[in-house]
């Protein structure tokens, strides 16, 4: 996170930092007081531009030709790093033949970001020795998410801007624990360590700490919802998630959740999910139990436990070594710091980080061995694959967009006192008070257009459903653009979106879908 | 304090005599390391004398980020309440305080022992004692020295250490502080006065070694000239209204209520932590909020540098640093100062009537006579209910207790009235001081607690606190014309002094109601109003929105029935009941036709929730609307700032 104190530039995309990750934000500050310049791409004008040099205020659902166009002119003008393409990457030509005619005024006509800001981005970024992109869902959650993070690694490497204390491409996390959580596995394509299943050395590696077990691929969270439908998926173990209100057209996911025969849900609240529920778990809260959060700068911290779990509450991995007990298998897990040596076992990443080691201050993986210090900065002589490779990431429509029957996009989003579903921030009044209901922003030009008065109840309908939610009349958002938080379960924006999956790795575009306003 | 003992201790025994007090009380000592120091019971953790100040103030250890008000549970006879004042199972004594913080305690004890005093500060408050240890070096955001309340303890200190080599001085501040030297006495060695030399010369080189320093003598003729000034929209926009400077802040003190319930039949009222830095503080139903980002930012600024001082003769800021220190997008009040220098010298403003005003409220001690302390209410029962208007209902009740009705004193403005379980209204009351055995309310069904006692029954329990406030001076009103003008439900509070004026009309000359409204349905007392049209100098006049044929009324505003009356204005006092847009619409049209702004009588009833001046929310300035107000003249209120 210093590093982001120590940059001279940043291009933060895609990302409401202050709001969402106010620590982070504090970083951006900080690099501001030092004299560093700050350039953002967002749909609104989040709180971040008014301390912005420049905000391209772009196009729902388009960052892909805006960084595709800058890397054109970077190569056109010459101010690509030559010797960082030749050591450390491969694929340059091709990757460069396909931005031939990614020209900013092309980028312009689709991401409505004026071709001489675009220029001005890419010289910027290019010319400046410490730049370092910021981004987070407003970048993923859209149907060329995998590509628009190719294409940010594209940029990123033409310019040398990888690899190097505040530099490099960098996700914030949107939960305390989402790295952690990936680290360990909870993805349908990796055991823990990302180690493939498909991996020969994984299969062994995991034969010695688990002995002999199925090692296949396993599905992501839409697909298990299709599955469901279908009637395929006849179980479903969900822990910590709130489906309900996080996953996209609710109608959906309620209709999957009704038809399920057995639905067991683990999570401190009775949540919008666990109603579904035919068995609920009391899991303990982070004030209940011991363990580790992984941070968003892969920094593996401790937890401690400060009041012993209230009425029938138990730790998860309490909750669940209870269960792996009861279905058979031979477990005998004392502490969170016993599951820690067996991630020593499992993982090289993860290989020399023990409890003992981190009750301080954390350690950042890749850790192999008790010895090892940590790694502050990935990518510093090579790559993991070896040489940078240089990807090919042309734009083209998917999934929603603007139309005579739905002429407004929706993008969706937080705001700073509720966090995700709400699960726990709408039950601690002072927050539930700042935020206690759901709102749309809507452009005062188009709020004028309608008659729609600031406050008025307003419906906005996609080809999935319908929400009702106060209007908020703004100048901080694009024209034709709406805003809504999905925290709120009375007007739930994911009750809009829609399952337009990225083709690569199907996250859904929770960012873009297209809407028509009613006034109530 | 001077005159006190002073004693050395050496200081390899302190951690003996920490023990010795510790057998009676709870000892606390600072635990941590860098940054995060906490005061923690002895032998919990290794006490620590390497730090530069306490993570939080010790403001938590006798105003508790969360605490239980009263309780209530419903029996067959009636509703049970219970005051909850006391909390503490063992005394306290709290080592290590820095001088920032017992500068802090002193506001405090200022603040919630007076006026109104804070049963549960009062209470808990003697069950600490503070040992204050000064301070040898700088953190990087300590400016106590410019400031004046430090670097070493002055005030709010029972004992006082300052470390040499090897020993402390030790001076004694109260009598609390004697006596636990003398609990401990063969560690202590009285000494005399010679030291106190030393002692100085040593705060002079601490003071000397301070990074910052700032020359405040200017402070308030800046700020008066920078109340508008453009640094303030950087910092609005900086600040994402997470609360933490006001969460550590040693004087801030606003609180906000919440009613905890077992069920139906049982709850809890407690009160936490409120910040002023947080949007809903003074946000009003159906999202008026006085203050907007820029207002609510500053007000925080110009709260601990000049208003607490202009009302209470306390510095507001101690000059810790802490709100400096937490901001996650360095909002800096240090910065701040040095802003407003910068502007007041390159740019100033005319400066601002509402920082220069010479008016300043009296400040009276008073004590409310209900039966369990200030935050609890007595019961009453609804003995009925009239409906006024589609959205407006009148309600009687009476005191369970007769007695309290004995007590009632025609003094304040308004009481504070709970649904038990949902919470707690500010209502006018609406009757004058002949309500010797009931007390009757009007109001408009505009939120939660006023949906459900929309719903409520005869016979059906509530709890009232009050009266609070200061009410219109009937006395002075004799012998003028009246002029009373309220728009719908705002005619409620007008009437506490309507009623004493039918009552004893020859004391006044021509009398003017001017009621007002969108349509004649939504105006209060319509039957009430025929009746006084029929009095004798008395004169009813209408003005409404949309037309109507039950009343002789014209189509407009009330300002549009002001040029036809016939009056000596200079003998005149109006009354106004409206919101403040509407109050400056009205007055301003007053002081064409000839009334001086003295003459003009209003009332701003604004976020008003303890009654009492503790929980901060309806202070608008150095003044606080549930005490100094509502009721104001037109010059004191245009002489408030902008923010209500």
């Amino acid at each position: 996170m210093n590093d982001i104190s120590d940059a001279e530039f940043i291009m933060v995309i895609g990302s409401n930092t202050t709001e969402q990750h106010p620590l982070a934000s504090t970083r951006i500050f900080e690099a501001l007081e030092k004299g560093a310049e700050l350039y953002v791409v967002d749909p609104r004008k989040i709180r971040l531009t008014d301390f912005a040099h420049a905000h391209a205020p772009i196009e729902p659902g388009t960052n892909l030709p805006m960084i595709n166009a800058m890397i054109h002119v970077i190569i056109k003008e010459g101010l690509v790093d030559e010797e960082f393409i030749k050591n450390r990457t491969e694929n340059y030509e091709e990757m460069k033949k396909s931005v031939e005619d990614c020209t900013p005024e092309w980028a312009e006509s689709i991401s409505r970001v004026k071709a001489d800001m675009i220029r001005q981005f890419a010289r910027k970024y290019a010319t400046t020795d410490k730049a370092m992109i910021l981004f987070t869902m407003g970048v993923t959650q859209q149907t060329t998410g995998v590509k628009s993070i190719r294409a940010l690694a594209n940029l990123a490497m033409i310019t040398g801007h990888v690899g190097r204390p505040s530099t490099g491409i960098n996700p914030l996390r949107g939960q305390n624990n989402v790295q952690g959580a990936g680290d360990m596995g909870a993805l349908p394509d990796f055991l823990p360590g990302y180690q493939r299943p498909e991996w020969p050395e994984t299969k062994e590696r995991f034969n010695k700490v688990w002995g002999d077990f199925s090692c296949l691929r396993g599905r992501n969270i839409i697909e298990m919802f299709d599955l469901m439908e279908e009637g395929k998926m006849k179980v479903a173990y969900i822990v910590g998630e709130n489906p309900v209100l996080s996953d996209p057209d609710q109608i959906h996911t309620l209709k999957c959740l009704e038809k399920l025969p057995f639905l067991v849900v683990q999570d401190i609240f009775l949540t919008e999910t666990a109603k579904f529920a035919d068995v609920v778990l009391p899991a303990g809260s982070f004030l209940e139990r011991e363990g580790t959060y992984t941070n968003t700068d892969r920094r593996v911290q401790m937890i401690h436990k400060v009041i012993e779990p209230l009425g029938d509450a138990k730790p998860d991995w309490e909750i669940m070594t209870e269960i792996m007990k009861r279905i058979g298998m031979d477990v005998d897990y004392q502490s969170p710091s016993d599951i820690m040596d067996e991630i020593n076992e499992a993982t090289e990443i993860y290989g020399g980080i023990s409890h003992d080691r981190i009750q301080e201050v954390g350690i950042q993986w890749p850790c192999p061995d008790k010895e090892h210090p940590g790694t502050p900065i990935l990518h510093v002589d090579e790559f993991k694959r070896g040489k940078g490779l240089f990807t090919v990431n042309d734009f083209e429509f998917i999934g929603d967009q603007r139309s005579e029957e739905y002429p407004f996009l929706v993008t969706t989003g937080r705001v700073t006192h509720q966090y995700h579903t709400g699960t726990m921030t709408r039950k601690v009044w002072t927050l539930a008070l700042e935020y206690p209901e759901g709102f749309v922003e809507i452009h005062t030009k188009d709020a004028e257009e309608l008659g729609v008065k600031n406050h008025q109840p307003i419906r906005i309908t996609s080809a999935r459903g319908s929400i009702v939610a106060p209007a908020m009349v703004t100048n901080r958002i694009n024209e034709k653009t709406l805003f809504v938080p999905f925290h709120f379960a009375e007007s739930p924006a994911n009750r809009l979106t829609g399952r337009n999956l990225d083709p690569i790795i199907n996250i859904p575009a929770l960012k873009v879908s297209a809407v028509r306003i009613e006034v109530e | 304090m001077s005159t006190n003992k002073l004693y050395t201790l050496d200081r390899d025994q302190l951690d003996q005599v920490l023990g010795l007090w510790n057998e009676k009380s709870t000892v606390y000592v600072p635990v941590g390391k860098g940054k995060d120091i906490n005061l923690t019971p002895l032998g919990e953790g290794v006490r620590t004398e390497d730090y530069i100040n306490l993570t939080l103030p010790v403001k938590e250890m006798v105003f508790e980020q969360k605490e239980a008000l009263f309780s209530w549970k419903r029996r067959e006879e009636g509703i049970e309440v219970k005051g909850l004042s006391k909390q503490h199972a063992k005394n306290r004594i709290l080592y290590g305080i820095r001088a920032c913080d017992t500068y802090g305690i002193d506001y405090k004890d200022r603040f919630f022992q007076r006026e109104f005093p804070d049963p549960n500060y009062k209470s808990r408050r003697p069950e600490n004692t503070i040992i204050a240890v000064n301070c040898l070096r700088a953190g990087e955001h300590c400016f106590c020295t410019s400031i004046g309340t430090g670097v070493f303890s002055t005030v709010g200190y029972d004992l006082s250490f300052t470390p040499f080599d090897s020993f402390f001085l030790v001076e004694v501040g109260t009598i609390k502080g004697q006596a636990l030297i003398n609990d401990a006495e063969s560690f202590f060695t009285e000494t005399d006065e010679r030291l106190l030399k030393d002692k100085n010369d040593l705060r002079e080189a601490v003071e000397e070694s301070f990074p910052l320093k700032m020359d405040l003598s200017n402070l308030w003729d800046d700020m008066a000239k920078t109340f508008n000034a453009d640094f303030w929209v950087d910092e609005a926009n900086a600040c994402i209204g997470c609360t933490g400077c006001t969460n550590v802040c040693p004087t801030c003190t606003c609180f906000n209520v919440v009613e905890e319930k077992v069920d139906q039949n049982e709850g809890k009222r407690v009160r936490y932590w409120d910040s002023c830095q947080s949007e809903h503080f003074t946000r009003n139903a159906e999202y008026h909020n006085p203050r907007d980002a820029i207002s609510r930012v500053r007000y925080r600024i110009y709260d601990k540098l000049k208003y607490i001082e202009e009302r209470f003769g306390h510095k507001g800021c101690s000059g810790c640093g802490r709100c400096t220190d937490v901001c996650p997008t360095y909002i800096s009040i240090i910065d701040i100062m040095r802003a407003m220098r910068k502007a007041a010298t390159e740019n100033p403003e005319p400066p601002a009537v509402h920082q220069t005003t010479e008016i300043r409220h009296i400040i009276k001690d008073r004590e409310l006579k209900n039966r369990h302390g200030l935050y609890t209410p007595d019961v009453a029962t609804i003995t009925g209910i009239k409906q006024e208007t589609p959205e407006i209902k009148r309600i009687f009740m009476k005191y369970d207790d007769p007695e309290l009705h004995k007590n009632y004193e025609h003094k304040g403005q308004f009481f504070q009235l709970t649904v038990f379980g949902k919470g707690e209204i500010p209502l006018s009351i609406p009757f004058g001081p002949g309500q010797s055995d009931e007390l009757v309310f009007d109001f408009k069904d505009v939120g939660s607690v006023t949906d459900v006692l929309f719903d409520m029954k005869v016979k059906d329990k509530v709890g009232l606190r009050g009266p609070y406030g200061h009410a219109y001076p009937y006395n002075s009103l004799k012998g003028r014309n009246l002029i009373f003008i309220g728009s719908g439900v705002a005619m409620a509070p007008l009437r506490t002094v309507i009623e004493p004026v039918i009552k004893n009309t020859e004391d006044f000359k021509k009398i003017f109601i001017l009621g007002s409204a969108l349509r004649y349905e939504k105006l209060i007392y319509k039957e009430e109003m025929v009746e006084w049209s029929k009095i004798p100098n008395f004169n009813v006049k209408y003005a409404f929105k949309d037309p109507t044929d039950k009343v002789d009324a014209i189509q407009g505003h009330v300002n549009d029935l002001l040029p036809d009356l016939d009056v000596d204005w200079s003998n005149t006092t109006a009354l106004i009941c409206a919101s403040p847009e509407r109050i400056r619409k009205v007055a301003g049209d007053l002081l064409d036709l000839g009334l001086r702004s003295k003459d003009i009588l209003v009332t701003l009833e604004t976020h008003m929730r303890c009654g009492a001046g503790k929980c901060g929310h309806c202070k608008v300035g150095s003044h606080y609307m549930c005490v100094d107000g509502p009721v104001f003249n037109y010059e004191e209120m245009l002489a408030l700032p902008p923010e209500f």
